[in-house]
Formats: structure tokens, C-alpha cells, sequence
């Protein structure tokens, strides 16, 4: 199933874009998801190294299973 | 009272934050602002781009907020900015107000420690040299809250 995953920080400047399209299948969860999406950036693999999937509304656990909706893949984060 | 939680492009402005916990109850008012300086690492920096998952920053600081006022006799609120800033502009502000001082300040400390380590924010430094960097940062991953 495709997904689009939403990319911010310094994956922006990556040259993949504001988002990706990425094949993950049915059911999985979200360790599963970073793994397809992992496979899918190739050369570019470690670019998610340490990045954290979350929704709309919360930052998701490797066990939970992939909700529907708007997802984005957060590298790590540096406010203030 | 609506508490004051925001993430906006706009100026910040300390009054008016400081404002939002003002209360004849309360005698202490903290407030820590953060702003861009002009070297970073050895760096000269010209400006730096905050960029922000927005739907989730703004839940993201309301529950930091709720959580110092839940861990203490306070009232918070907390602004962080976004887009592109120059140097000496102010890029976050948090105050606390309480009965006493030591409450506000360690909410106010809180508050902001917490926004460096969970809020979903980046910022990109961009150098006098023409180049830039997005600045490491903190892992969300494996963090439930």
C-alpha cells in the first residue's frame, strides 16, 4: 500500500522533497515501516537514522501499527 | 483562563506573553527568551530557519505547558517561532508566574528544556559564508508522550 510521509528538517534538503511516496505493506507497524522506507532510500538510507514517525497528533512507537491519516517522518529535534 | 501555548510566524512579543500569566494572585513572574546569535561554533551566522511540524508542535507545547502546571502551583504559557530570523531576533519565550519565585523559575526551566527535547522543531543555521547547517538534535524515537 502506498503511503505519503510528510519529511521536515534536514530531510527537506536531501533532494527527496517535501514528501515521499513510499510502498509499505498492510498492517505493518511502524518498525516495519521505517524498515520499507529504509530499503526504498537505498544510497540514502541513513538519512532516517534516528528519525521518529508521528501523526497529527503524537509520536509513534516501533510496536504501534501504522494509523491512517497524515504521517511524518521527524529527524531529530532542536528548538528554541 | 485559556492558556497561552502558540507556534507562529508572527514577532514574539515578551509583554504580551508575560501578560497571558499575569494574575493578582501571583507575586513572581519568570520569563526566559531565546534568541539568534550571531556565532554558533565558531561560526558567523547571518540567520536561522525554523521549520516545524505544525499541528503536532502546537499539542506538543500545550502538553508541556499542562505538565509544569500540573507539577507546579503555576501558570505557563510559551510561544515559539518559525520561518526564517535574523540575528538578535527572538525565536521562543516561556513564562511562568506563581505565588513565590522558586516555583516560576523551575517551571520555567522545565519548560523550556522540555521544548528542546520534544518539541518538533528544527532550525538551519545559515553562515556569512553563504553555506548553512541543520543543527543535531534530540531522538523522538522511542518516546511514547
Amino acid at each position: 500500500m502506498k503511503r505519503s510521509i510528510e519529511l521536515y528538517g534536514r530531510l527537506r534538503d536531501a533532494g527527496l522533497g517535501a514528501s515521499l511516496r513510499v510502498d509499505i505493506p498492510a498492517g505493518a507497524n511502524v518498525r516495519g515501516a521505517l524498515k520499507a522506507l529504509k530499503i526504498s532510500l537505498g544510497a540514502k538510507a541513513s538519512l532516517i537514522d534516528g528519525c521518529a514517525l508521528a501523526t497529527a497528533d503524537a509520536v509513534l512507537a516501533d510496536g504501534d501499527r501504522l494509523p491512517s491519516g497524515r504521517l511524518a517522518l521527524l529527524p531529530p529535534v532542536c528548538g528554541g | 483562563m485559556r492558556r497561552l501555548t502558540l507556534i507562529t510566524k508572527s514577532r514574539l512579543d515578551l509583554a504580551s506573553v508575560c501578560r497571558a500569566v499575569s494574575d493578582p494572585r501571583f507575586g513572581a513572574v519568570t520569563s526566559f527568551m531565546g534568541s539568534v546569535r550571531r556565532v554558533h561554533a565558531g561560526r558567523t551566522v547571518r540567520s536561522v530557519s525554523y521549520d516545524c511540524f505544525a499541528p503536532l508542535a502546537q499539542k506538543v507545547l500545550a502538553d508541556i505547558a499542562a505538565r509544569a502546571e500540573a507539577r507546579w502551583p503555576v501558570r505557563v504559557a510559551a510561544a515559539h517561532r518559525t520561518g526564517r530570523l535574523s540575528v538578535g531576533e527572538v525565536s521562543v519565550i516561556v513564562a511562568a508566574a506563581s505565588v513565590h519565585r522558586a516555583e516560576a523559575f523551575e517551571a520555567c526551566r522545565f519548560v523550556i528544556e522540555d521544548i528542546k527535547h520534544r518539541l518538533p522543531v528544527w532550525k538551519k543555521e545559515h553562515y556569512a559564508t553563504g553555506d548553512g547547517r541543520w543543527l543535531p538534535g534530540c531522538s523522538l524515537r522511542g518516546r511514547r508522550r
